[in-house]
């Protein structure tokens, strides 16, 4: 599914280059869970969002799904991410004027999908997530556990393959961290979704069937399971 | 860039209300520099004929003397009028448009300040004239003028008896020369009817106006209408006007154009609006900004700031922009004022901002306007509870939201409105210049008839067909512009014929014809009428040939087939020779009213020549040539005829300049307004702009949120504006009986400019936040 040859990104101060990422190489293939860790710039973030297409690279090939990323322009990269990608971040961003159900409901918006599909789709998500009672409560209404639920449903509503999150539990306490982690354990398993998870704790990197350690914008060793 | 905005804002606002403001202080300071104002008043005419009154500002010769001689309470008395003369000394020679007659007292009564010459005497005599400092030097150039002779053309010479000060520019009377009544052959007679003399008179200190009025009520309608054998309730009384009312609130006009009290009231409105919207960008900015500084006034309370000290500081920072502001605004109304001044038509000077007065209400103003920008942010923010700014940080409550809303809507009321106020003018005033007036007025050279021309008048105007390019030669009593002659017209001689009031015209035989008026009936005067115009045996014989309009032949009862050669009475018995077609002669507030012209050889003042040729200038080189042979002792002035026209309506184009310039500056400030709005809540709602990008929104779904929001504004501000300025310009176009419909098109003309500049002014932000990259947004640290 993801395919990283070579890939390079570096920031150019004063004419001296500072890597981000230097030489990564990296398959991942459909069905995985994949833990990233490493020390605070090791550049954990910056490879999750080449491979969410959020961020540019310098150097290298990235295949996603047999496209070519590189080679594509910013309408296509955001028209494939936009369809099989979902992104979960450790402050949860959700758009505090809109409500839950709302929240949930943008990206089908942007996929342009029919109004009535919508609905469908979105209760189908909160009955699911068993927050059909929280949908008119706006995001500050909620804890942090919820909210990171709803962030999530929102990554789900389109039916993606891949799930990027970034340190999904990092604002979390462990009881609410721990029922985000069986929650994707679960998406992976019965649902198939492919989940690439940035972590800093030991206990959610176990979750997943691949260990990546990074350091220095480099890959330093990878731990199977 | 808030800074800027903030303070060109403001500056900008401010200068509009200094403007405003010396505008608004001129009109109402005028005539108030008269040490006499209070006493000074005019004396309006008021004449009852068969239940219609009919009031004026002029009266004839005997109104003022025969007032004084009854009435002890009035000391004194001038009539003025004013003419155009031919003045020579030496080698210089000029037509002179502002040479006031005045009887003496005028400079005891009225405060023009004598340089030279005693005010009781300077014009007790025949042929005296004292002259403006102006004047003085452009005849006189260093010599003392006083006591020299200026040459008056065929009124003979006047000695110079004194100089004073040019007449203020807030002065209801102004003029280059004054000279003495009594040189004028009208003096030696006095006649209650041949009303052409503005007359002012100096009440006593001790009689108040009202009971002036009504002793010289009851003395005129009793033993004046008597006299003038007036019967049947008709009476001709006087009503005095105080000077000090003259300008703002007579109806009547006099020496110069009025002004007008609803204008004062508009354009106060005005630069109240225009600072209303400098205040409301102001402290929206200012919360915008202050947002940003929550971090800074969080360390300031952890520090120990007391509230008090917050709120002072923010309010000395805001007095600071404003002063910098105030200063702007007063070096660029100092030096746009002559632009001001050429839109207003005023010779306003800065000069009365800089006493101790005004400065001092500036100062006030600013006090006054930082406390109220900076209120709300200052309030709201030094008020905030400390651990409420450090958690919350960025984020600003919803109902500080509100209120910036509103008072972006509020601005763009104001902009709509005056939009649309602006295009309606304009409208209406290219519908008056360019309106089919029912003769050419194109192409036609009006030049003035004098004596000397007159006497021999065929020769001379056979001599002006001549020139090459001239198509055809007419003159007549005044222009087809503006016709004011009014006369009474009877079907019958009899004495109990009531008589149909119309306004007339002495014109020669070329007048229908080189005005291009279409007849519709009969023919143009021929050289054969002029036989009618037999004046040998007392005039017995003598007959009117008349011309008339459609409106005269309708009130006369006859259709134009009907009407040719049927004879109707002007005094004199007239046979109407033809019937034109309705044609504009005044302007498009009145209707066309009924009009005969009738031929005449001897009350003809001004001369149309009808330019055939495409090579105008040329031709006019031609005519110009043929004056200086024709006509040596009088300069080659000239004017075209639509130059008149366009003169109708000066008022209405000084409004029409008035208000675009001020609906420029009100989109301009509200435009920046919303510029800085927009850039804040851009900022703030980077973060929900990444997130949106990375569940898949497209630029033109960002681009569309943040457009979308502030358009909404602008279009609840058009739904409220569009009534109100609908009723306002209705109710001004009502002035007019010659009226544009005011159309949907207006409207959407405003609402999409609008729009469109809103747009732009959002889009700008709107775009660059939505090629932003979302990752750096979305940091979480």
């Amino acid at each position: 599914m993801i395919e990283l040859k070579h890939v390079s990104k570096w920031l150019t101060i004063g004419g001296v280059r500072t890597f981000l990422l230097k030489d990564v190489n990296l398959t991942i293939k459909e069905g995985e869970f994949v833990s990233i860790m490493g020390p605070s710039g090791s550049g954990k973030s910056t490879l999750l969002n080449v491979m969410g297409m959020l961020d540019e690279f310098d150097e290298g090939e990235y295949n996603f799904l047999h496209e070519a990323v590189h080679k594509l322009k910013e309408k296509h990269r955001s028209a494939l991410y936009k369809k099989y990608i979902g992104f979960v971040f450790q402050a949860y961003h959700l758009i505090d004027e809109l409500t839950v159900y709302e929240n949930i409901e943008t990206p089908l918006i942007y996929s342009d999908s029919k109004t009535g599909e919508r609905k469908a789709i979105v209760a189908d998500i909160l009955d699911r997530f068993q927050i059909v009672g929280k949908k008119d409560l706006f995001p500050t209404q909620l804890s942090g556990g919820q909210q990171q639920l709803v962030g999530i449903a929102r990554a789900l509503v389109g039916k993606p393959k891949l799930i990027l999150a970034d340190e999904p539990t990092g604002n979390l306490n462990s009881k609410q961290g721990e029922e985000i982690m069986d929650l994707f354990k679960k998406l992976n398993e019965e649902d198939g979704v492919t989940i690439i998870q940035v972590t800093h704790s030991e206990k959610n990197a176990e979750y997943g069937s691949r260990i990546i350690h990074l350091l220095d914008g480099r890959i330093e060793r990878i731990e199977e399971k | 860039m808030y800074s800027f905005i903030n303070v060109f804002g403001l500056a900008v606002g401010i200068t509009s209300c200094i403007l405003i403001g010396l505008y608004i202080t001129d009109e109402l300071s005028y005539d108030k520099f008269n040490i006499n104002s209070s006493r000074l008043l005019r004396v309006v005419h008021q004449t009852s004929h068969e239940g219609e009154i009919e009031n004026g500002a002029v009266t004839g010769t005997k109104a003022g003397p025969q007032l004084k001689r009854t009435f002890s309470f009035i000391e004194d008395y001038a009539r003025l009028i004013n003419s155009s003369r031919i003045v020579k000394y030496k080698d210089r020679q000029f037509t002179e448009k502002r040479v006031l007659y005045a009887d003496a007292p005028f400079f005891k009564m009225f405060s023009f300040n004598l340089i030279e010459g005693n005010p009781a005497t300077v014009l007790n005599s025949p042929n005296q004239v004292v002259l403006t400092q102006t004047m003085a030097t452009k005849y006189f150039g260093d010599e003392n003028p006083v006591g020299k002779t200026l040459n008056f053309g065929s009124r003979g010479d006047y000695i110079v008896t004194g100089v004073c000060k040019d007449a203020p520019g807030n002065s209801q009377i102004r003029f280059d020369f004054v000279a003495s009544f009594t040189s004028l052959p009208v003096s030696k007679t006095e006649e209650w009817w041949t009303q052409n003399y503005i007359t002012y008179t100096l009440l006593n200190k001790e009689t108040n106006i009202a009971s002036a009025q009504k002793q010289i009520d009851s003395y005129m309608r009793t033993s004046i209408s008597a006299e003038l054998k007036m019967t049947g309730g008709d009476y001709l009384t006087y009503v005095l006007e105080p000077l000090l009312s003259v300008h703002l609130h007579s109806a009547n006009g006099g020496l110069e154009p009025n002004g007008n009290i609803n204008y004062v009231y508009i354009m106060f409105a005005i630069g109240l609006l225009i600072l209303i919207i400098a205040c409301i960008n102001y402290t929206n900015l200012a919360t915008a900004q202050s947002a940003t500084r929550l971090g800074e006034i969080g360390m300031r309370k952890v520090m120990g700031a007391r509230r008090g000290q917050l709120f002072l500081q923010f309010v000395g920072e805001s007095g600071l922009i404003t002063f910098i502001a105030l200063v702007l605004a007063l070096v660029a109304s100092t030096s746009l004022l002559p632009i001001f001044n050429n839109i207003t038509g005023k010779a306003l000077t800065t000069s009365v901002l800089f006493a101790p007065l005004p400065i001092l209400a500036m100062l006030l103003l600013s006090v006054l306007v930082s406390f109220i920008a900076c209120a709300y942010p200052a309030f709201i923010l030094s008020g905030m509870g400390l651990s409420k700014i450090l958690k919350t940080g960025f984020s600003f409550s919803k109902s500080g939201n509100g209120l910036r809303k509103t008072l972006i809507v509020a601005q763009f009321v104001i902009s709509v409105f005056l939009i649309i106020a602006t295009i309606v003018v304009q409208r209406q005033l290219h519908f008056m210049q360019n309106k089919d007036l029912g003769y050419d007025k194109e192409h036609l050279l009006v030049l003035p008839l004098d004596n000397s021309s007159l006497n021999n008048y065929e020769g001379y105007k056979a001599g002006l067909k001549l020139v090459p390019g001239v198509q055809s030669v007419t003159s007549a009593y005044e222009t087809p512009t503006y016709i004011g002659w009014g006369d009474m017209i009877k079907k019958t001689s009899e004495s109990t014929d009531k008589g149909i009031s119309v306004n007339a015209l002495p014109v020669d035989m070329d007048f229908v014809n080189t005005l291009k008026i279409p007849i519709v009936a009969g023919s143009n005067f021929t050289r054969a009428d002029l036989a009618l115009l037999d004046t040998s045996n007392g005039g017995k014989n003598y007959r009117y040939p008349f011309i008339i309009n459609e409106s005269l032949c309708k009130q006369l009862g006859y259709s134009p087939e009907e009407a040719i050669n049927k004879t109707i009475y002007k005094n004199n018995p007239g046979i109407i020779k033809a019937v034109v077609k309705d044609f504009h002669f005044t302007s498009l507030h009145e209707t066309i009213k009924p009009l005969a012209l009738f031929l005449n050889n001897e009350m003809l003042y001004s001369t149309f020549i009808r330019i055939g040729s495409p090579d105008v200038t040329a031709t006019v080189d031609k005519i110009g040539a043929y004056w200086k042979q024709r006509v040596p002792s009088r300069p080659f002035e000239y004017h075209f005829l639509d130059e008149d026209y366009n003169k109708l309506y000066i008022a209405e184009q000084k409004t029409a300049s008035i208000f675009s310039l001020f609906a420029a500056i009100a989109l301009i400030l509200a435009c920046l307004g919303l510029f800085g709005l927009a850039a804040f809540t851009t900022l703030q709602r980077t973060k929900e702009i990444g997130v949106r990008k990375v569940l898949g929104a497209s630029i033109s779904n960002i681009v569309n949120l943040l457009c979308r929001e502030f358009l909404q504004l602008v279009i609840i501000a058009f739904v409220i504006a569009t009534p109100i300025a609908w009723i306002t310009s209705n109710k001004w176009l009502q002035d007019f009986a010659y009226r544009i419909s005011i159309g949907w098109v207006i409207f959407a003309a405003a609402g999409i400019a609008v729009l469109l500049i809103t747009l732009l002014t959002v889009g700008y932000h709107a775009i660059k936040a939505a090629l932003s990259n979302p990752v750096k947004s979305l940091r979480t640290e």
